[in-house]
């Protein structure tokens, strides 16, 4: 498991695209159309700023215990698709803003 | 080749396959179509329709992504209804194609007419749509791509026109106007309609698109 999970750190975090059907996002709607998903996945080991490992040692010395912290970044968008159309099964057309990840990074 | 070949569609082939759906799928997945579709469509789409702005971002997709999309979309063969309805819903006919009533063809032709863009697209149309027969194909020089591109080309003006209804035998298209009311004229408006509902160079232009038969016929552009 641990091995698994060091190989799959070794691809920095970035953008990755998978071709979905709509019904398969489980968002509630009905049609057979296909849309570019762009997610963000990737590892952050090598973005840990001063305030991770300052974060970290304090979490470690007990400093810092009550409230949930994350000392190491996370690899997430930072910025989003403007909006996807479609048209459903009914014959309605629909609009999604944010659907998909454009640019992603540790943060 | 299989056992199958020359008889026609595959039975398992055509219940499945919906050539309207595969072109918004292409659409989709090409960043400038997908944009420029999700636009028209969410101007289109809303409450209220603004016709002057949907038709606006109407004329902004066909002049702006190229036809290898736009046509497939517009032009596609269809097997179900599902799929007619899915190829009638593409410019959002309730907005930007129907109306409360049906003015009469040959005022709008008039009011097309104002518009200095409409007028030479609907020029283009009757010039490259013109129904010749002493040609193979109906069309003038046999140029399919021709009359497809100036019928494309009226849409998101006064004159757009669309697929009547989804039936799936005999494709009829025609602008949002009727020939009645037309007082002595009416002989004009007549043929002046008959140039979309029944134009054998356009009803073959759109078929062989539909069925990947044009590409011997005339050069793309």
């Amino acid at each position: 498991r641990r091995r698994a999970r060091a190989r799959s750190g070794t691809r920095p975090c970035g953008l990755h695209e998978l071709e979905v059907r709509v019904s398969e996002l489980g968002l509630g709607y009905t049609s057979d159309e296909t849309v570019l998903f762009r997610y963000c996945a990737g590892a952050c080991e090598a973005a840990a700023r001063v305030y991770d490992l300052g974060l970290r040692r304090l979490r470690q010395r007990r400093r810092v215990r009550r409230e949930r912290v994350r000392a190491q970044p996370c690899c997430r968008p930072t910025a989003y698709e403007d909006e996807v159309s479609f048209l459903d099964v009914h014959s309605r057309y629909h609009t999604v803003h944010e659907l998909s990840a454009r640019e992603c990074a540790c943060v | 080749a299989s056992i199958f070949s020359g008889t026609g569609a595959d039975p398992a082939v055509s219940a499945k396959s919906n050539h309207c759906l595969d072109a918004a799928k292409a659409c989709n997945l090409n960043e400038n179509c997908k944009k420029l579709r999700s636009s028209y469509i969410s101007i289109c789409n809303r409450e209220i329709c603004n016709r002057r702005k949907c038709h606006k971002a109407l004329r902004q997709f066909f002049d702006r992504v190229p036809s290898e999309y736009t046509y497939r979309m517009l032009f596609c063969s269809c097997q179900d209804p599902g799929c007619a309805e899915r190829r009638r819903q593409t410019i959002l006919p309730s907005c930007s194609y129907e109306d409360k009533d049906k003015p009469n063809c040959l005022d709008l032709r008039s009011v097309c007419r104002t518009d200095h863009l409409c007028r030479s697209r609907l020029a283009d149309f009757h010039a490259n749509c013109r129904a010749s027969y002493q040609m193979l194909t109906r069309c003038p020089a046999d140029n399919y791509q021709a009359c497809l591109g100036s019928y494309a080309g009226m849409i998101g003006f006064d004159m757009t026109p669309n697929y009547v209804d989804s039936s799936l035998t005999g494709i009829v298209v025609s602008p949002w106007c009727s020939c009645r009311g037309s007082g002595n004229m009416e002989e004009e408006c007549e043929k002046f309609l008959r140039d979309f509902t029944e134009n054998p160079c356009l009803r073959n232009a759109i078929e062989a698109f539909g069925n990947g038969t044009d590409v011997n016929l005339s050069p793309k552009n």
